[in-house]
């Protein structure tokens, strides 16, 4: 069973390195002319795409540059000579804290509103989370990012706009700068996850057990949080999981708007510059991301559900 | 019934057909264009000649957000129709042919999934070429995997029902049968999931445009609009929040669109309790005296508001229950039975319910009670058994957990003290190594074993009434008897009351004292179990009664069945509920709706213009069972 997702996802890692590494390279554009600049000579840039490779097929490269990456070597960018990797690590931390925070908010507001709407369905609670997270689906992240800029930072004063202080400079000022780009982040998800959860808490709610703990006399806060909740959270981890590569969609968007020196904003610096050893070395780390996550995924079922511990 | 969509959708409709128009035909607004400079002062705020100012440049936002419609738009509903020309036969051949396409899905979906869909398209659109057509297509083709698997999932769902699968089994072609009977059922979710698509398009599009990477200027677009005018926000904020609050409205209203469509094939859900307590008024209850008895219950109502008229599920029923003595209610499916247990325990589902009546513990009326108080009755008074024990318990809690929980919560007892009684409890109803079962999860025993673990919780509070919804009915035979067993031992130990729910006639004249019959929600015959046996009144009991089929029948004997089929609850026949089906009933029947009267026996009701005679015949089939 483990071993054969474990299998599973490491095709998912081969296919989605090689097929933008394919794509990457099939796209128009000559690193020599990044490089060597418009002027070069051909032979000079002939010179180049020798000693860098560019004359192999196309799968050869793909063949050493995968055997890097496999002992940790992502090459080194040709536009900044900084080794991709370090380049990477460099900025982890960032968009890990973004995506995090963003994470523990949405979670933390959504259970509780998913909780109570389905309390009463069709009540006063669920059609205003209905209402609400509609609106909050319908906000693209760069629009709420900037009411909230105009908000919070420009009219109130209370957060900085932008930039980014290292938790480890001052974890204060780290606070306050990772908090309007996590909340910005964290909106979408608060939106679907507690629409995802209040559907499945009601679904549960008209299983028989619960009709039987009512029948027991136990108290509708009880039977909510420690009867309905766990059996249907299934939907709403696995939502998690899948939706970390829609969220480095919104961080590469909130780091460009938030000037915030993450993944993202690499990676879209890296697109603009065609540097394109870090654009694919951006590609694998989010794919790894995106396969450790759903593995870790899966563990967090089973400790939810017990049947699944038996498959 | 048609639903309806409601204002939301027209307004979101309207809103989306406006800007459409005004897309289209933004060269012939009376505006200035969307490149013409200094056509108000720089930054001006909003004014009845530029209703949403002017930028940095004096240009006229309206006109640029109007003209910014066109990208967004244009993308929008292209990248979606992009996406469904090549993602929906895929999901349709996927759906339709399932086992060989599924694999192929399934594996194109997980890469689909890891895949950084944006990056791709950010790359893509840069080395590409920013434009229109490379932004249509990138979000285009990012869109089948979602469309496919849309189709997919619809056509799987209407590939199985009944008319296509008899169109195949006629031999009809594929293709015939994918055009005439699964794209027009498809085309419902479809048209709900493109709406949602262009909502999602037209944020990407936005996405791109406000990295710099959609059309390029002088055209304005949205997220082009957002990102110029937030260098100026703090002197100008209008620059930005113009293009956002339409960007905003026109998603919206996408979402909208698709959400009430698909709403049109929503089921309707109903939470914990229902969503408006005090709306419904109770329904009136008849006139009856407070008897004092252990349980009494009268004139007990259940009515559902549906869109197709009041289904009355429950509707009238009345009886008195003393300590030591089993109630039986008998009746087909559909008949009321469980929706009577589940109104005397007031846990109705929540959606459109509305309930009368009054039941009274030893002459005290619950109904009224605060809700604490009402479960303290739940809790330590009454008792529940339900018919599946396969649903009956929490799936993701340990027996330990559950067995506990009404002793800890109820009777206040700590931990380890609650862990003792939980042993001693599952002893009790017979099962092997308690202290081991209590370690375990439903799933990890059997149906007997379940059952016995709920009737142990049933027990735990020490209860005076025990509800048993069809208790044996989803077990094995063999397990059935062990189980009644089990039930009748713990009444006659503590006296209990018993309420048993059953089609089981064997079993309610083993086990009932008395005996309630129902027929579509109301009572048409009651009494001592002995009397109602013998000397049936009612032919809806007769056939019941006649419909057991018998040891000594001879082999290859017909099945006796009643004729016809119960009748639908929103849509009662007039008179006599059973009348269409009654092999005795006359005009009367059609027309008068016969009130519960007394037979010579005492306590022995029925509620028939035309009763059986003496129940001849009948006798002995009863007496054959070995009463």
């Amino acid at each position: 069973m483990i071993l054969r997702k474990v299998i599973r996802l490491l095709v998912v890692l081969g296919v989605v390195t090689f097929l933008s590494y394919v794509m990457l390279n099939l796209l128009p554009g000559d690193p020599t002319v990044q490089i060597l600049g418009m002027s070069a000579t051909e032979e000079a840039r002939e010179q180049l795409r020798q000693e860098m490779g560019l004359n192999s097929p196309l799968f050869v490269r793909y063949a050493d540059w995968l055997g890097g990456v496999v002992t940790g070597d992502l090459g080194t960018s040709y536009i900044t000579d900084i080794p991709v990797l370090e380049a990477l690590v460099d900025r982890l931390p960032v968009t890990l804290e973004l995506l995090v925070v963003a994470q523990v908010i949405s979670l933390a507001l959504a259970v509780p509103l998913a909780v109570a709407a389905a309390r009463r369905a069709g009540g006063a609670i669920d059609q205003a989370l209905t209402t609400l997270s509609f609106g909050m689906l319908s906000t693209p992240v760069f629009v709420l990012g900037v009411v909230l800029i105009l908000v919070f930072a420009v009219h109130l004063r209370m957060l900085p706009a932008t930039g980014w202080t290292p938790i480890s400079v001052d974890p204060y000022w780290n606070f306050l700068s990772v908090l309007l780009p996590s909340i910005t982040l964290a909106v979408g998800q608060l939106a679907v996850y507690s629409r995802l959860l209040r559907t499945d808490l009601i679904a549960t709610l008209q299983e028989d057990y619960i009709t039987l703990a009512r029948a027991r006399g136990l108290s509708p806060r009880r039977i909510l949080w420690r009867h309905a909740l766990r059996p249907s959270a299934i939907s709403l981890i696995t939502a998690i999981g899948l939706n970390l590569g829609g969220l480095i969609g919104g961080a590469v968007i909130i780091e460009t708007l938030f000037g915030l020196p993450g993944i993202g904003r690499l990676i879209v610096d890296s697109i603009f510059a065609r540097d394109y050893l870090t654009v694919q070395g951006g590609v694998v780390l989010i794919s790894v991301g995106y396969v450790l996550v759903n593995f870790a995924v899966d563990l967090v079922y089973a400790a939810v559900d017990p049947r699944i511990r038996r498959a | 019934m048609p639903r309806r969509l409601g204002w939301t959708f027209w307004l979101s409709a309207g809103w989306i057909g406006l800007l459409l128009l005004a897309a289209i035909f933004a060269d012939l607004l009376p505006l200035p264009r969307y490149d013409e400079t200094l056509a108000g002062a720089p930054q001006s705020g909003p004014s009845p000649a530029h209703p949403f100012g002017t930028d940095g440049l004096g240009r006229d936002m309206l006109s640029r957000v109007v003209y910014g419609a066109r990208v967004s738009l244009g993308v929008g509903i292209g990248a979606v129709l992009l996406g469904l020309v090549i993602g929906a036969p895929f999901g349709l051949i996927a759906g339709y042919r399932r086992r060989a396409a599924d694999a192929v899905i399934m594996a194109v979906n997980d890469i689909a999934l890891a895949f950084p869909a944006l990056v791709f398209a950010l790359a893509v659109v840069a080395f590409a070429g920013a434009g229109l057509s490379n932004v249509l297509i990138v979000l285009g083709v990012l869109g089948v995997p979602a469309w496919t698997r849309l189709i997919r999932g619809a056509t799987m769902a209407f590939a199985e029902r009944e008319f296509v699968v008899a169109a195949r089994a006629l031999g009809a072609r594929d293709s015939r049968i994918l055009l005439r009977e699964i794209v027009p059922n498809v085309a419902l979710p479809a048209s709900s999931y493109a709406f949602i698509g262009m909502a999602v398009a037209v944020v990407a599009e936005g996405g791109l445009a406000f990295l710099g990477l959609s059309v390029q200027a002088p055209t304005p677009t949205w997220g082009g609009l957002i990102n110029e005018g937030r260098g100026i926000m703090e002197t100008a904020p209008h620059i930005v929040l113009a293009p956002s609050f339409v960007m905003f409205l026109t998603v919206l209203s996408f979402n909208l669109v698709g959400d009430r469509l698909r709403a049109l094939t929503d089921v309707r859900q109903s939470g914990l309790e229902p969503a408006r307590p005090s709306a419904a008024t109770p329904l009136p209850t008849g006139e009856h005296e407070v008897a004092g008895t252990l349980l009494q219950v009268a004139d007990v109502r259940t009515h559902f508001e549906t869109p197709r008229g009041t289904v009355r599920a429950v509707d009238g029923v009345s009886f008195t229950l003393e300590r030591g003595r089993t109630l039986a209610v008998v009746g087909e499916s559909g008949s009321g039975k469980s929706m009577l247990i589940r109104t005397i325990l007031g846990l109705l589902p929540g959606a459109g319910a509305v309930s009368g009546g009054q039941v009274y513990l030893e002459g005290r009326e619950i109904g009224d009670l605060a809700p604490a108080e009402k479960r303290e009755i739940l809790g330590t008074r009454f008792a529940t058994v339900f018919q599946d024990p396969m649903t009956a318990l929490n799936p993701v809690r340990t027996i330990g957990t559950q067995v506990m929980e009404p002793l800890r919560v109820h009777l206040g007892m700590d931990r380890k003290r609650a862990r003792q009684e939980a042993v001693r409890l599952l002893a009790s109803v017979g099962i092997p190594e308690p202290a081991q079962v209590l370690r375990r999860y439903p799933h990890q025993l059997s149906g007997g074993m379940r059952q016995r673990v709920t009737i142990a919780m049933a027990l735990s509070c020490d209860p005076d009434v025990l509800f048993a919804d069809e208790p044996t009915t989803a077990l094995d035979v063999t397990i059935q008897d062990q189980v009644l067993r089990l039930i009748h031992r713990a009444r006659e130990e503590r006296d209990l009351a018993m309420i048993l729910v059953s089609h089981d006639l064997a079993v309610v004249s083993q086990w009932a004292d008395e005996v309630i019959v129902m027929y579509a929600g109301k009572v048409v015959e009651r009494g001592p179990a002995a009397a109602l046996f013998e000397r049936t009144r009612m032919p809806y009991t007769e056939a019941l009664l006649q419909a057991i089929p018998r040891l000594d029948d001879p082999s290859h004997h017909r099945l006796r069945v009643i004729e016809g089929r119960p009748p639908d609850p929103a849509r009662l026949p007039p008179g006599c509920r059973f009348q269409p089906r009654c092999p005795y009933a006359g005009e009367r029947c059609e027309t008068e709706e016969p009130p519960l009267v007394r037979a010579e026996t005492p306590d022995h009701l029925y509620a028939c213009w035309f009763p059986v005679g003496t129940g001849a015949g009948i006798v002995e089939g009863t007496e054959s069972r070995g009463r």
